[in-house]
C-alpha cells in the first residue's frame, strides 16, 4: 500500500485539530487527486460524525469499507453513526459484530453490540455482550450501567440501584470530585516523594492529596499520619483519612472519621462527601445518604457529581420524583455526564417512559465515545498497517 | 299528620296549551337556519379539512392486485365517525393499466366508487398518482422493463395517458377535492431538479387538459426531499396550487432526533409547515408516528402536538399518515423502512387507538373556531434561511443551517412571538423583525437588502456564523470584527446595560460554542460582554431600524449541543433577546405567557377572540396569560359556561402536550 498523500495527512492534521470544515474541504481535495483511497472516506466519515451528520457519515464509511473490507475505522465509524441516527438497530448489531472480529480486544464494541441488541429488545444477547465487554475490562463502566438497567427491567430498583453505584465507582469522575472539592487538579506534575516532602502541615497535607490523586495510599497515609500525630483535630486531614478508608472498603472507620472531622469543623466540604460515600455504601443508610449529598448539592450547587449522589440516595428511597429532578439538574450542569443520564434513564423506566429512557441512554453512549476518541488510534493502527 | 316540611305539596298549575287556532307567527326560515345553526354546533371546520390515508393494503400477505379490495366504506365509516373532511387515496397504475394502452375499467370504476363513497360521507378525496407505499407496487408497471417511470419518456409518456384517463372519468365527481401528483417515496427517485420540473409540467398539463380547475400538487416537502436525494423542488412546487408539509424518519433524525414529545422535537413539523409556506396554502401531511416502538400515548400525544401546531401555523388542512395500522408478517422487531407507513388511528383489527379519539376531539374543536370570523394575527417577524442551505458539499452551510433555523424558530416560539421562515431570496416587505441565525455568509445583495431593510425601520437580529464577516456588516452592526475567537467550551454573559434587550442576567455555562467574533467598540452599544470584556450583544441604530448582533453562533451550539439539555442560562438568554427585539419593533407576543414551552396563538375576531395553548412539553404546566385589554370572561371554545375574568391576567392549567382553545370576551 501507498503511504499517505500530502492532501491526506492535511486533511488528517485539520480534523485531528478539530477544523471540521477545513479538514472536510481538504478530504475533498484529496478524493479529487484519487478517490479510491479508504483513509480519506473514512475521516470523512468521522468529521460528518463529529458534526452529527449521520446519514453522510454512514455512506462515507461504507464507501470505505467497500474500498477496504478491514478497514476497522470504518467499521467504528458506520456503527456509531447507525446507533446515533437511531431505527437502525439490525444494520448496527451487524458492524458491531463485524467489528468485534476485526479488532476482538476492543471493549466499546462490546458495549455498543450490547445496546443495540438492548434496544432491538434482545435482552439476553445484550446482557451476554455486556458481560464480554466487563471480561474483556472489568473497569468499563458502562457496560455496568447497561447491566444495573437491565437488572432494574427485570427485579425492579432495589435490584438494580448497587450496579448503579459499583458502575459509578468505576467511572474516576467522583474520585475527581472529591479532589475538585480539595482544589486538587491533575496539574501534569508528580506528586513529590514523601521523603522530600517539607516538615511542615500544610506542605504534607498537599503532598498527601497529591498522592492519593495518583492512587497511592500508603504513602499518602504516611503523611496524614503525622499531621494528625501533631494535630489530631485537623478536620481536613482527617477528611482525607476518611477517604483512604473508603478506598480500601473500611466503611464504618471512614464513617467515623468524617464524623469526627464534621465535629471539628462543619465547613469542611470533603468531610461531608466521605461521610456521604460512606452512608451510600451502607444498604438501609439511604437516608442519612440524601440529607448529606443533599447539603453538598447546596454547598457546591454548580457541580453535577453532588446532584447525581443525591438522585442515587432518592432513589434508594424510591423517590423517583425528586431523584428525576436532581438528575435533570446534573445533566443540566453537564450534559456529558455519562453517570446522570444513566441515572436518569432508570428514572423514566420506572416511570414506564420507555422511549424517554432509551433516549437518555444513548445520548450516555454519545457522550462517552465522544469521550473516548477510539476513532484515533483505530485509524493510526489501520493507516500503519497499511504503510 | 305533616309528611313534609311546608305540608302537603300544593297542585302544580296547569300550563294552558297554545291556541292551535291562533299559530306563533312563523319565522322568516333564515332565522329558522340560523336558530338550527345554532343549536347544533359544528362538526367539521371547512377552512381547515382534517382527515387519514387510505392505503390500499391492510396486510403485507395481500399482493399487489388486492389494490383497495376489501370494501373501504367501514374506514370511511370511522373518518366520517372522527367527523374527518378529508381523504386520501392511491391510484395503482400496475392493477389500471395491466397491459400497455389496455386500461382496467372495473378498477377506475373501484376507484370512483371509493370516491364516492367518501363524498356520501362528506369526505373530500386527494387522489395521489403515483406513489411508493413499499406494499402494494403502486407504480410497478409489468410491462415497464425496469425502465425510470421518472425520466423514460415512454413511460413519462403512458403516465401521462393515466392521467388523463384517471381524471377523465373522474373529473365530473363532486368528491374530488384535489390530484397529487406523487408521494415523496416516488419523488425521492428523481436526481435533479431539470427532471423533475420536467415530469411536472408533463403531469400537470396532463391534468389541466381535462380538469383546468382543481388544485394540483405535487405531494412533497423541498425541504425533507432536499435532505434526502439534493434535488431542490422549489421550482417544481411554484407551479402547484398547493404544497405539502410533513417529517420524514431521515429529516427527523437529522434535525431532532430525540424523544417525541418534548423539546425540539414538537416544534418540527410547524418548522417545516412554515419552511414550505410560500404564499400557497400547505396540506399538513403525514401527521403521525414512523416508529412501531411508540405506545398508544406516546403516539396519541404526538399526534396532539402536531395536529394543533400545524393549526396555528397556518396549516391549510391536516391528513394522518393512515388510519389503519398495516398488519405486518413477524419481522425483526427493529427493522422499518423509512418510507414504509406502518402506524395508524387504529389498529390491525379495526379497534381505535387513543390517537384517533385525539383527532376526533381535535376535528370537534377545530369546528367550533370560526376561522372566516377570527384570524390569526399576521407574523412580523421572520427566521431568514440562507441560501447557502443549497450549497453542496464540501461546504457544511447546507447541513448546519437547517438546525440553526429550526432552534432560531424554537426560540421565538419560546419569546411567543408570531414567527414567520422565509428563505434569502424572497422579499422583506412584510416584515418588521428578520431573525439571520448562526449564518455562514449571506450573498452580496442580500446584505444591501438588508441595509435599505434596516434604514426604513426594521430590525435585524443576527449571530455570527464563523469566518470573516462580510465589509457591509461592520457599518450596519456598527462593529469592527477582529477576527474568530475560535471555539470555547464555556460561555459567560456579563450584562452591560440592562433591560435594552429584555430582562437579561449575567451567567457562567458549561455551553459548547464553535466560534465567538472578537469586536471592538464602534457606534453599537454593547449590552453584554463576556468574561473578558469582549463584546458578545451589541445593538446599532441605523437611519430607523436596529441591527443587533449575537457574536457567536448561538442557534447553531444549541443545535449542535444536546438540545434536550441545554442549559437554562442560554435557553433564557435567546429567548429574552429575541422577545426584546421583537418587541421593541412593535411585533412582540401578542399574548405575554409566563411557561416558555407553550406556545400561544391568537384569533382575532369583531366581538371576542380565540387563543389556542399548546404545551410542548411533556410536563404539567401552569402558564400565566397577559393581555392588553382587560378579559371579561374565558371559555372553552367548545361551550360551557363562561368563567368571569375582569382582569388582564389569567392562568390555565396545561396537561402533558395539552392543548386548549379558549374564548375570551373583553370588558
Amino acid at each position: 500500500m501507498s503511504p499517505r498523500s500530502r492532501q491526506v495527512l492535511l486533511a488528517e492534521g485539520l480534523a485531528r485539530q478539530g477544523h471540521v470544515a477545513p479538514a472536510v474541504e481538504a478530504c475533498y481535495e484529496a478524493l479529487r487527486l484519487d478517490e479510491s483511497d479508504p483513509l480519506v472516506h473514512v475521516l470523512l466519515s468521522d468529521l460528518f460524525l463529529a458534526g452529527d451528520f449521520y446519514d453522510e457519515a454512514i455512506e462515507a464509511a461504507s464507501t470505505a469499507i467497500e474500498l477496504d473490507p478491514d478497514c476497522a475505522p470504518a467499521f467504528l465509524s458506520l456503527g456509531l453513526a447507525y446507533d446515533r441516527r437511531g431505527g437502525m438497530w439490525d444494520q448496527s448489531i451487524l458492524v458491531w459484530h463485524e467489528l468485534a472480529e476485526v479488532a476482538p480486544d476492543l471493549v466499546t464494541a462490546h458495549v455498543q453490540l450490547g445496546e443495540a441488541f438492548a434496544a432491538a429488545a434482545f435482552e439476553e444477547e445484550a446482557i451476554e455482550a455486556w458481560r464480554a465487554a466487563l471480561g474483556l475490562n472489568a473497569h468499563e463502566a458502562r457496560a455496568m450501567y447497561n447491566l444495573a438497567v437491565a437488572a432494574l427491567k427485570k427485579e425492579g430498583m432495589a435490584t438494580a440501584l448497587p450496579g448503579f453505584r459499583r458502575a459509578g465507582e468505576l467511572d474516576p469522575s467522583q474520585d475527581d470530585f472529591f479532589f475538585a472539592l480539595a482544589g486538587v487538579y491533575d496539574d501534569g506534575a508528580a506528586a513529590p516523594d514523601p521523603i522530600d516532602v517539607a516538615p511542615d502541615r500544610d506542605s504534607r497535607l498537599g503532598a498527601a492529596f497529591a498522592l492519593a490523586f495518583e492512587e497511592d495510599y500508603f504513602s499518602a497515609v504516611d503523611l496524614i499520619r503525622l499531621i494528625l500525630d501533631e494535630n489530631a483535630s485537623d478536620a481536613e486531614a482527617l477528611a482525607l483519612a476518611g477517604y483512604l478508608y473508603l478506598k480500601q472498603d473500611s466503611v464504618n472507620e471512614a464513617m467515623a472519621v468524617a464524623l469526627r472531622a464534621l465535629a471539628i469543623s462543619t465547613k469542611t466540604p470533603t468531610a461531608v462527601y466521605v461521610l456521604g460515600a460512606a452512608f451510600a455504601k451502607r444498604p438501609g443508610l439511604n437516608r442519612n445518604a440524601a440529607r448529606v449529598f443533599g447539603a453538598l448539592a447546596k454547598a457546591v450547587p454548580n457541580q453535577a457529581m453532588p446532584h447525581v449522589l443525591l438522585a442515587e440516595s432518592l432513589l434508594g428511597l424510591q423517590r423517583f420524583g425528586q431523584a428525576k429532578q436532581a438528575y435533570l439538574r446534573a445533566v443540566e450542569l453537564d450534559p456529558t455526564f455519562v453517570r446522570a443520564r444513566f441515572g436518569l434513564a432508570a428514572v423514566f423506566l420506572t416511570e414506564g417512559e420507555y422511549a424517554r429512557a432509551h433516549h437518555e441512554i444513548r445520548r450516555a453512549a454519545y457522550h462517552d465515545t465522544r469521550r473516548q476518541g477510539l476513532f484515533w488510534r483505530l485509524y493510526d493502527d489501520y493507516a500503519q498497517g497499511r504503510e | 299528620m305533616p309528611t313534609r316540611k311546608g305540608g302537603p305539596r300544593q297542585p302544580r298549575e296547569r300550563v294552558a296549551r297554545p291556541d292551535t287556532a291562533t299559530p306563533p307567527p312563523r319565522r322568516a326560515s333564515t332565522q329558522a337556519a340560523a336558530d338550527v345553526a345554532q343549536a347544533k354546533p359544528a362538526q367539521r371546520n371547512q377552512l381547515f379539512p382534517a382527515g387519514a390515508s387510505l392505503y390500499p393494503l391492510d396486510t403485507e400477505t395481500q399482493s399487489p392486485e388486492d389494490w383497495y379490495g376489501r370494501d373501504p366504506g367501514e374506514d370511511l365509516d370511522e373518518l366520517a365517525k372522527a367527523r374527518c373532511a378529508l381523504v386520501r387515496v392511491f391510484v395503482s397504475w400496475r392493477v389500471i393499466e395491466p397491459q400497455v394502452g389496455q386500461y382496467a375499467e372495473e378498477a377506475i370504476e373501484r376507484l370512483a366508487g371509493i370516491i364516492e363513497a367518501a363524498r356520501s360521507r362528506k369526505i373530500q378525496t386527494v387522489v395521489c398518482f403515483f406513489a411508493d407505499d413499499r406494499h402494494s407496487e403502486l407504480t410497478d408497471v409489468t410491462w415497464g422493463k425496469r425502465r425510470d417511470p421518472r425520466n423514460d419518456s415512454y413511460l413519462v409518456q403512458r403516465e401521462a395517458a393515466l392521467i388523463q384517463k384517471v381524471v377523465g372519468r373522474l373529473r365530473k365527481e363532486a368528491g374530488v377535492f384535489a390530484w397529487q401528483l406523487g408521494n415523496e417515496a416516488f419523488i425521492a427517485g428523481f436526481t435533479s431538479s431539470d427532471e423533475l420540473e420536467t415530469w411536472v409540467a408533463t403531469m400537470r398539463e396532463a391534468i389541466r387538459e381535462v380538469d383546468p380547475t382543481r388544485p394540483i400538487g405535487l405531494g412533497a416537502d423541498a425541504e425533507t426531499l432536499f435532505r434526502s436525494n439534493g434535488v431542490d423542488a422549489r421550482n417544481a412546487l411554484e407551479s402547484c396550487e398547493f404544497a405539502v408539509s410533513h417529517v420524514t424518519a431521515a429529516y427527523r433524525a437529522y434535525a431532532a432526533e430525540g424523544p417525541l414529545t418534548s423539546g425540539p422535537s414538537t416544534y418540527l413539523d410547524s418548522f417545516l409547515l412554515r419552511h414550505a409556506h410560500r404564499g400557497r396554502p400547505v396540506l399538513l401531511d403525514d401527521v403521525g408516528t414512523l416508529a412501531l416502538d411508540m405506545s398508544a400515548g406516546e403516539e396519541a400525544s404526538y399526534l396532539r402536538s402536531v395536529l394543533w401546531g400545524g393549526f396555528i401555523n397556518r396549516a391549510g388542512g391536516a391528513l394522518v399518515r393512515r388510519l389503519r395500522d398495516m398488519d405486518t408478517e413477524r419481522r425483526e422487531p427493529y427493522f422499518i423502512d423509512p418510507f414504509e407507513t406502518l402506524v395508524g388511528l387504529m389498529d390491525a383489527e379495526g379497534v381505535a387507538k387513543p390517537a384517533y379519539t385525539e383527532l376526533n376531539k381535535f376535528v370537534r374543536t377545530v369546528a367550533r373556531i370560526d376561522l372566516k370570523a377570527h384570524t390569526l394575527l399576521a407574523e412580523r417577524t421572520a427566521v431568514l434561511v440562507p441560501s447557502e442551505r443549497y450549497e453542496p458539499l464540501p461546504n457544511l452551510a447546507g447541513l448546519y443551517d437547517p438546525r440553526s433555523c429550526l432552534h432560531a424558530f424554537i426560540a421565538t416560539k419560546n419569546a411567543h412571538v408570531p414567527v414567520a421562515v422565509i428563505g434569502e431570496d424572497d422579499g422583506f416587505e412584510e416584515f418588521q423583525v428578520l431573525v439571520v441565525p448562526s449564518v455562514f455568509a449571506l450573498a452580496d445583495k442580500t446584505w444591501e437588502r438588508l441595509g435599505t431593510f434596516v434604514q426604513s425601520g426594521g430590525t435585524l437580529l443576527l449571530s455570527y456564523g464563523g469566518g470573516d464577516a462580510h465589509p457591509a456588516s461592520r457599518d450596519l452592526f456598527g462593529v469592527e470584527f477582529l477576527g474568530d475567537g475560535g471555539p470555547r467550551e464555556e460561555l459567560s454573559c456579563r450584562v452591560a446595560q440592562p433591560d435594552v434587550l429584555g430582562a437579561l442576567e449575567s451567567f457562567d455555562a458549561r455551553f459548547e460554542v464553535p466560534n465567538f467574533a472578537l469586536l471592538s467598540g464602534g457606534t453599537a452599544t454593547i449590552v453584554a460582554t463576556d468574561a473578558q470584556g469582549s463584546p458578545l450583544l451589541t445593538v446599532n441604530q441605523v437611519g430607523q431600524g436596529r441591527a443587533v448582533y449575537i457574536a457567536v453562533p448561538l442557534e447553531r451550539a444549541i443545535a449542535q449541543g444536546d438540545p434536550w439539555a441545554t442549559p437554562a442560562p442560554i435557553r433564557h438568554l435567546i429567548r429574552e433577546v429575541y422577545g426584546a427585539v421583537a418587541r421593541a419593533a412593535g411585533c412582540g407576543a401578542p399574548v405575554e405567557c409566563s411557561a416558555a414551552e407553550v406556545e400561544v396563538a391568537l384569533f382575532q375576531g369583531e366581538a371576542d377572540d380565540v387563543v389556542v395553548l399548546l404545551n410542548h412539553s411533556d410536563a404539567k404546566e401552569e402558564a400565566v396569560l397577559t393581555l392588553e385589554r382587560r378579559v371579561a370572561s374565558i371559555s372553552d371554545v367548545r361551550g360551557g359556561t363562561p368563567v368571569a375574568v375582569g382582569s388582564n391576567t389569567f392562568t390555565v392549567g396545561l396537561e402533558p402536550n395539552g392543548a386548549s382553545a379558549l374564548r375570551l370576551t373583553y370588558a
